[in-house]
């Protein structure tokens, strides 16, 4: 069993694993940091942005792990573990020669559908009309200035794909329910639970009938919308991957959701604006939930909130109809005539307001001082720009950062020097440290395999030994482009005996509790599936002189030679051998057993453990007899 | 006494004795005893006043067939009795004393198992051992034996009662020079200590009492701990009661014994022991050879094999304030080495004694333990503090180092490392428990000297807090009051640049929008204290308030309070209205002219008054108008001031919470004193002049009656009037006060002719009921409706109003002595009477007799 490690990004995972002959991917992640080395694409003409100094010519900007390790063809299946972790699929099912089957939940589906969209829309209405590919060469690179010298694998860096791409990609999925059983060639089986991350999300078990691999991916243990973690069915795994911990450890996400209100709350009082960078879904839903609640108490009722998204109604909406995939308080909600989430109700009375884009009917309604929910996090495109732009010069207004997945001080490097107030409320509700030690215990997996990041406490804080995964044993830890042999040896198979092969055994006691039956039959083999069926009878042959060729004869079926067991006790054997006449008997008395020498006949008989041996030379007669002799002292099954 | 009670306590006595009969409830008897107890104190002779107690108790004593909580209390009421001399002999003479007080009685009887019964006879027998003739039957009767047996008994009630018995036997046998040398606060015992020569019969008690402590001390077994434990409790306790030469003799009887037991290092006695051994060092003179024993005992203490009774011994050889000064001195290097190891900064210098002790404690603070041993540590700060700086192993300013960067290391966002021991990082990052401590420790060292030149760093340590996300709300307000200390004690602001103003005016301005309320209401809280900090120097060479330094003054506080005074949760509202009181009563004493913004507040306040929910909001806000009130100089050039009281008070006193109500006739009386003492601003005990006295009467009479119409129109006679007839009684009782103070300045001045002419409305129905009720029951003769027509003939009163009463006449007519006397009476003196006790006893043992007997019975099987 081996693993493959694609890409090197802790939480945005891409891992290949092969196992009883079944190639599964689990989780195709996209790092789209690479972002950061672009100037932002903004929809309205930035005089300011266009005088930056930049490389004119330009790719699209999006980021392939490597996948030379592996020939994506070969891959049979796709894991999809919540709706960040897809968001690469379309590079790696088109053009790549890819003809298997991709699982996800239906809302990782639709929402991941959303996201790829957004991420299109954004891309599609800012055309570039050149793109280069020669700077990726080395030699030229090492030319480049600042960052992008430095930037390493370049030439992994691709445009980003197509509408047309998206759909190929996603007609590829089929979906699944949690705890749905899925049979994988007959050779393993594999099913998502929930992972208590985000709508839909799941971690996987992968099992065949003696192994079980289990698959955790971005999880969270607090009650926000999504279902809550299952955590039993990840009990007595051989192997647990675990992947998507929090990337801020040190950031509580309670009090990090405290900051964000009371930083917001502190803007609107003073006459400011608030923008949250944020992506169209997932914390969004925490976001505006807390709000509903804070919003009454801290007398902001009259400030609007925007949520401004190329998908920003399908989300809200999705969001309301999931409601099998939501946690028990919201389920309940469902039987009531009320939404499951709080946002509807701020949609009614006028509180929170979506747009597709600042054109249209936002440029009209817009009022000032209010809170924009908008994308894209990198700041390097979607309408965030816009609002940058507008906002950046006044030092009234704030902006709040609630994604952890981009360093917010290189994000907003385009747009210094800024008046504007920066705050970083990292909001990361997957599993901690200190969770994960306490899930691990609980589970106790026999191996962990975690990326290499889990495994030494974070650069910035190395002094911090609690902020790492101590295990015993040890966890396995990987890396961009390792492989790994996981640590296990497959012992078992199962075979299946048919009813009437089962029905003619005939099972004999061999001691207390244990039978044992001899058993003859044909092994089929077919689909991973291991059958025995009962030998087919030869055909009588027909009397029949029409009968031109001599056909092939059956194979000829001898009845199995009897098995013996027991053993033969020295002292009764004697007698009998006294008893047919041989009474010059020398016991001579070895390591395993004992030696008879029948010293008239000239003849040894060695009584092992685990055999008997009659060492007589030419006389047949005599061997029969002690042959019979020995046998009566046997049982034969 | 009451006669009527003097009448039925023999009846009650006979329900007592009857066995099993049922009493009311089970503190009946507690109550009846305390009874008994106020009467024997106030100086009457119990036996005087109740002749039936003394057979009551021969008739118990000779009987067991009462129940021993009957027994029990027959003891003690025997003790009662006794303690006087006269009923000591009284009880002699008919021998229930020797019945009662002898143990073998009640072990026969097999009632001695029942701690009910120990009990009884234990405080009996401390009750009576007030003078010589009970200690002298306390030594014939050899009671030592049985009361040493009880020190460790298996009730904790019964063996700490014995404990304290032991205690009063010992004061009681020792000279009677050694009591009053020992500054022994009873009176009685003072009164009663014994002649010289009868000391000597008791040192057979002594030797017997020093016998067992020696016994006993040692520890045996490790089962024995909790006796043991006990045992050191009240040779503790002994040894702080006892005078000298006694004391001498206790200790050097147990010295011995000490000594054993410290050696056994066992953890769970270290605290007793340290604190006999500290009791007995407090009172001895340097050069006595026992004094130099205990020293070396808690040297030997000190240097114990775990790390946790080591600290603990230091931290109370800290706070017991030894003499010793390297004893002190050594205690405080040991407290300070787990801050010294956690932080690296050596607090320290190199000790090779303190190297084995730095092992172990290292040891301990890798593991999650070291929580407690990190707060034990800090907690005593303020004992290390105190010591004399050469007593000190290193500067306070180091200690103040080493604390801020701890505090560093226990926040969550920090990433500063320290160079001490790490694995202490992940227990105490992010704990609120060390966090405190740390503040806490901080807060106090804050007095040191030469710790100025760390203020900078201290500001940003706590501007850190502040604004870290993780920071719990206790721990943002010791952040407060530490920003408070610190700026307080520091005259000079000056190093305290923009940048880092500008991180704490962000960070304030955070905590005020936070979504958990009780960082908001402390941030209030801040703002208003800040004002109360001493002056500063800022940076500008010029005195200023540090408020103004460190946040910009007013322009950036009473906004922010403004804000705060439309939050959810009314603590908060209630802060930010104190707050804003604090921090506008200096414009209020220096009569600066009143704003738009203080405008607003009035108006918001009154609605705060009118509309709020919660009492909370509503006291404060009363008490702003006090604040205000008190604070302006001249209360009545104030427009605005004027203006609100009236709404103040008749809202006030009207509201549902009486505490607002109270506060409303506080407000009331300062605007009553003011009124009667603006004319004459004199010293109410400055000389009068002649001119003053010869003052025409009529000159009075026209002075008080605009001031009292001025009352009349603020609202404050209503309000009074109000008041006095309110169901809560601590509204009715200032009122009647009040009301009393008013009628003794105006009553006597006024005549009647003058009276009528000023009216006061009685507001909302109920009021004006019951005043007039008090009044027909006063006075059959319709007052109001004469004096209103007479008015109405002067013009004085414009309308005919049958609200309208006439002042003075109402004053006169209340009558307010008899109103105060009942209000001065708790409300449940009438249930609390010892009348009533009595009577619900017999009532009881009434309804509990046989059925046939009583008809009640069978009332209250029909109600069943």
């Amino acid at each position: 069993m081996k693993l493959y490690c694609l890409s090197g990004h802790p939480t945005l995972p891409c891992n290949v694993l092969k196992f009883k002959s079944t190639t599964i991917m689990l989780d195709c992640g996209l790092d789209t940091t690479s972002v950061l080395n672009f100037l932002p694409l903004p929809l309205v003409h930035s005089p300011r942005l266009s005088k930056l100094p930049g490389w004119v010519s330009k790719d699209g900007s999006l980021n392939l792990e490597k996948r030379e390790l592996l020939d994506l063809s070969t891959i049979d299946v796709i894991l999809i573990s919540n709706y960040h972790c897809m968001m690469a699929l379309p590079y790696i099912t088109e053009h790549t020669g890819f003809t298997g089957t991709v699982y996800a939940t239906e809302p990782t589906l639709q929402i991941g559908r959303l996201l790829m969209e957004e991420l299109v829309n954004f891309m599609e209405r800012v055309p570039k009309a050149q793109s280069a590919t020669c700077w990726k060469n080395k030699e030229i690179q090492r030319m480049l200035p600042g960052p992008l010298k430095d930037a390493v694998d370049v030439w992994t860096w691709k445009r980003c794909y197509s509408m047309q791409e998206v759909n190929s990609a996603l007609s590829k999925v089929q979906l699944v329910g949690y705890s749905q059983k899925v049979e994988l060639f007959g050779a393993v089986q594999v099913s998502p639970l929930s992972s208590g991350y985000s709508l839909g999300s799941s971690n996987w078990v992968i099992q065949s009938h003696h192994e079980k691999v289990s698959y955790v991916s971005g999880s969270s243990l607090l009650t926000t919308h999504p279902q809550p973690m299952d955590q039993s069915s990840l009990k007595n795994s051989d192997v647990l991957i675990l992947t998507g911990l929090t990337q801020m450890p040190t950031a509580n996400p309670d009090g990090m959701l405290g900051e964000f209100c009371s930083n917001l709350a502190m803007t609107i009082r003073a006459g400011g604006n608030v923008l949250v960078p944020c992506y169209s879904s997932g914390v969004i839903y925490d976001l505006l939930e807390c709000l509903y609640q804070f919003i009454e108490s801290a007398n902001l009722g009259t400030t609007p909130f925007y949520f401004i998204s190329p998908v920003a109604n399908s989300s809200l909406e999705f969001s309301q109809i999931f409601a099998e995939w939501l946690c028990h308080n919201k389920q309940t909600k469902v039987y009531l005539p009320e939404p499951p989430f709080p946002h509807a109700e701020l949609i009614q009375t006028n509180k929170l307001k979506h747009y597709p884009s600042i054109h249209g009917d936002f440029s009209s309604e817009f009022r000032q001082p209010c809170v924009v929910f908008t994308g894209h996090p990198s700041l390097r495109f979607g309408d965030v720009v816009h609002f940058m732009e507008l906002w950046g010069k006044s030092s009234l207004n704030t902006v709040i950062f609630t994604e952890p997945d981009f360093s917010y001080l290189d994000a907003l490097a385009p747009y210094q020097p800024l008046a504007m107030k920066c705050v970083y409320c990292p909001i990361d509700t997957r599993l901690n440290f200190h969770q994960v030690s306490k899930l691990l215990k609980e589970v106790q997996p026999l191996h962990v395999v975690c990326p290499e990041q889990y495994t030494q406490p974070p650069l910035t804080q190395s002094h911090r030994s609690d902020l790492m995964l101590e295990l015993q044993p040890p966890p396995m830890p990987y890396r961009r482009c390792s492989v790994l042999n996981l640590p296990f040896r497959r012992r078992y198979e199962r075979v299946y005996i048919l009813p009437e092969l089962a029905n003619s055994l005939v099972p004999s006691e061999v001691k207390p509790g244990v039978s044992v039956a001899t058993v003859s039959a044909v092994l089929q083999s077919k689909d991973n599936k291991h059958t025995l069926q009962s030998v087919p009878k030869a055909p009588p042959v027909a009397p029949s002189k029409k009968r031109k060729r001599v056909m092939e004869e059956p194979p000829v079926t001898m009845a199995p030679k009897p098995l013996l067991s027991g053993a033969v006790p020295l002292e009764a054997f004697l007698a009998t051998l006294q008893k047919h006449g041989i009474t010059e008997v020398k016991v001579e008395e070895t390591a395993d057993g004992h030696i008879l020498h029948l010293q008239a006949e000239d003849t040894l008989i060695q009584l092992e453990e685990d055999g008997t041996h009659i060492v007589c030379d030419n006389n047949e007669p005599l061997r029969a007899t002690l042959r019979d002799l020995v046998l009566r002292f046997l049982q034969k099954l | 006494m009451d006669s009527q009670c003097v009448s039925i306590l023999p009846r009650v006595c006979g329900v007592l004795l009857v066995s099993g009969s049922s009493l009311p409830d089970d503190t009946s008897l507690e109550k009846l005893l305390d009874w008994f107890t106020t009467i024997a104190q106030t100086g009457t002779s119990l036996l005087e006043a109740c002749p039936c107690l003394v057979d009551f108790v021969s008739k118990v004593a000779f009987d067991y067939t009462s129940g021993s909580s009957i027994l029990s209390f027959t003891l003690k009421l025997t003790g009662l009795i006794g303690a006087s001399e006269d009923g000591f002999k009284v009880l002699k003479e008919c021998s229930v004393l020797k019945l009662v007080f002898n143990p073998q009685h009640w072990q026969e009887a097999g009632l001695w198992e029942d701690p009910c019964l120990r009990i009884g006879w234990i405080q009996g027998l401390k009750m009576i051992l007030k003078h010589s003739e009970a200690l002298s039957f306390f030594a014939q009767a050899d009671l030592i034996e049985p009361l040493l047996q009880l020190q460790t008994d298996s009730s904790l009630f019964v063996a700490s009662a014995a404990n304290q018995t032991l205690a009063q036997v010992l004061v009681l046998c020792q000279s009677p020079s050694s009591v009053g040398h020992n500054g022994s606060k009873n009176r009685d015992l003072e009164h009663n200590s014994l002649s010289m020569e009868s000391t000597q019969n008791y040192s057979g008690i002594i030797t017997k009492v020093s016998d067992y402590l020696n016994k006993s001390v040692v520890l045996k077994e490790i089962s024995q701990l909790p006796g043991s434990q006990q045992i050191l409790r009240l040779l503790a306790m002994l040894l702080v009661r006892v005078g000298p030469p006694l004391r001498d003799t206790l200790l050097l009887a147990v010295i011995n014994s000490l000594e054993e037991l410290v050696s056994t290092s066992c953890s769970q006695l270290t605290v007793p022991l340290l604190d006999v051994i500290l009791a007995a060092n407090s009172g001895l003179r340097d050069d006595c050879v026992p004094k130099q024993r205990l020293i070396r005992l808690l040297w030997v203490m000190l240097n114990m094999k775990k790390p946790v009774d080591v600290m603990q011994a230091a931290a109370a050889v800290l706070r017991s304030h030894q003499s010793d000064p390297a004893l002190s001195a050594h205690s405080a290097r040991v407290l300070l080495l787990p801050l010294d190891i956690v932080t690296g900064v050596s607090l320290l210098d190199e000790n090779s004694t303190e190297e084995e002790l730095r092992i172990l404690i290292t040891e301990q603070l890798k593991r999650k333990s070291c929580i407690s041993m990190i707060c034990l540590c800090l907690s005593n700060i303020p004992q290390i503090t105190l010591m004399a700086s050469d007593c000190l192993p290193c500067p306070q300013r180091l200690i103040v180092t080493a604390i801020l960067l701890l505090l560093r290391l226990c926040c969550v966002d920090s990433s500063s490392s320290s160079a001490g021991c790490v694995e202490v990082v992940r227990f105490i990052t992010g704990n609120s428990k060390v966090q405190k401590c740390a503040l806490e420790a901080l807060l106090v060292l804050s007095k040191s000297p030469g710790v100025k030149m760390v203020l900078v760093e201290v500001f940003k340590v706590l501007t850190e807090y502040l604004n870290s996300h993780s920071s719990d709300p206790s721990v943002l307000q010791k952040s407060y009051q530490a920003v408070i200390k610190w700026v307080g004690v520091c005259p000079d602001l000056s190093c305290i640049t923009d940048q880092l103003r500008e991180g704490f005016i962000q960070a304030v301005r955070k905590r005020a929008c936070d979504t958990r309320w009780e960082a908001r209401d402390s941030t209030v809280e801040f703002l208003g204290h800040l004002v109360g900090a001493p002056s500063c120097w800022a940076f500008t060479e010029q005195e200023m308030e540090p408020s103004d330094v460190l946040l910009g003054g007013r322009s950036f506080t009473v906004p922010l309070l403004k804000e705060a005074l439309q939050d959810p949760e009314s603590y908060v509202r209630a802060s930010s209205i104190s707050a804003l009181a604090q921090t506008l009563t200096p414009s209020w004493q220096d009569g600066t002219a009143l704003t738009q913004e203080q405008e607003d507040i009035v108006t918001q306040l009154q609605e705060v008054l009118f509309q709020d929910s919660e009492g909370f909001a509503r006291r404060a806000a009363v008490k702003y108008f006090i604040a205000w009130f008190s604070a302006c100089s001249s209360p009545s050039s104030c427009w605005l001031l004027m203006q609100s009281v009236p709404t103040v008070l008749s809202q006030g006193v009207a509201d549902l919470d009486w505490e607002v109500k109270l506060h409303t006739l506080e407000l009331a009386e300062l605007v009553l004193d003011r009124a009667f003492s603006d004319p004459s601003p004199s010293h109410p005990y400055a000389v009068m002049s002649d001119q003053d006295h010869r003052l025409p009467i009529a000159g009075q009479q026209s002075d008080l009656l605009s001031s009292l119409k001025n009352l009349v129109d603020w609202g404050v006679v209503s309000a009074l009037l109000c008041g006095v007839v309110d169901c809560d009684r601590p509204v009715a009782l200032k009122a009647c006060q009040l009301l009393l103070k008013l009628r003794g300045i105006v009553c006597p001045v006024m005549d009647n002719t003058a009276d009528t002419r000023v009216f006061c409305q009685l507001a909302g129905a109920s009021m004006m009921q019951q005043v007039r009720k008090i009044q027909e029951m006063g006075k059959d003769t319709c007052v109001v409706s004469e004096a209103c027509s007479e008015a109405d003939k002067e013009g004085i009163c414009a309308s005919v109003d049958p609200e309208c009463v006439s002042v003075c006449e109402v004053l006169r007519v209340l009558d307010l002595d008899e109103k105060l006397s009942i209000l001065t009476q708790s409300s449940d003196h009438i249930y609390n009477s010892p009348l009533s006790l009595l009577q619900d006893i017999l009532t009881a043992a009434a309804a509990s007799s046989p059925p046939g007997q009583d008809p009640r019975q069978e009332l209250v099987m029909d109600c069943y």
